[in-house]
């Protein structure tokens, strides 16, 4: 029952309770989030990837919505990045960082 | 010039506001990856990973030269005649000594980790 804990670093941090499918819908939202994803999150270190899940066209979640992925150049900037967006807000969301396996990330394993 | 580019809009994160300060209880520490950090555990993370390095090796354990090293201790013979405590042996439990030692010390400062399958807990003393 217990969760895993994500305790080894990796390049890529999950941000979870971030966003929600409804602003995820709007094209115009969307870019902005993307765009303030860029923006904050670049000050960590190098992103090479930002993924934010959307739901699909027919309304339907697809897995991961809600949660914003962030893959960096290397584990020294995620973890700098985990530190330090964790229990930062977003639109007012308490933010939850933690790390994401890598295989899983470019599996697209959301 | 709408869209794109000189669009001045508020950012959705807050301002760099000063976190919550939120003490966990110890037994959670683990799960917020804050004790990996800790200066200390790192030191004997190293040391152990040095350690197991070495054993597992198979290089010479103590290649120091002849006049280097301390007198022997007396041998001890197996029942077949071998000696047991030759300077390899007594080089590797040595290593293996400060091994166990360093597993104990990192499990007192968290309760979490889990040590190698091989780990003995020391035996209390009375």
């Amino acid at each position: 029952l217990m969760l895993q804990p994500s305790v080894v670093a990796t390049k890529v941090v999950c941000l979870t309770q971030v966003v929600t499918p409804d602003e995820l819908k709007d094209d115009d939202d969307y870019e902005d989030i993307l765009e303030d994803m860029r923006t904050e999150c670049g000050k960590f270190g190098t992103l090479v990837n930002i993924v934010i899940p959307r739901p699909l066209p027919s309304g339907e979640m697809g897995p991961g919505v809600g949660k914003v992925f962030l893959e960096y150049a290397d584990v020294e900037s995620a973890t700098k990045a985990r530190q330090g967006l964790n229990g930062r807000k977003f639109g007012g969301n308490q933010v939850v960082a933690v790390f994401y396996p890598e295989n899983k990330f470019s599996q697209g394993e959301w | 010039n709408s869209g794109t580019g000189g669009r001045k809009r508020k950012s959705r994160w807050a301002d760099d506001e000063p976190k919550p300060v939120i003490q966990l209880p110890d037994f959670m520490k683990d799960f917020t990856g804050g004790i990996e950090f800790d200066p200390e555990i790192q030191a004997l993370n190293s040391r152990l990973l040095e350690i197991s390095r070495k054993l597992q090796s198979g290089m010479l354990l103590d290649d120091r030269p002849e006049g280097a090293r301390s007198p022997s201790p007396e041998p001890i013979y197996d029942n077949m005649g071998v000696r047991i405590n030759t300077r390899e042996y007594r080089a590797r439990e040595k290593l293996n000594r400060e091994r166990q030692e360093i597993i104990s010390q990192i499990i007192k400062k968290n309760p979490a980790f889990k040590p190698p399958a091989d780990y003995r807990p020391p035996k209390l003393q009375k």
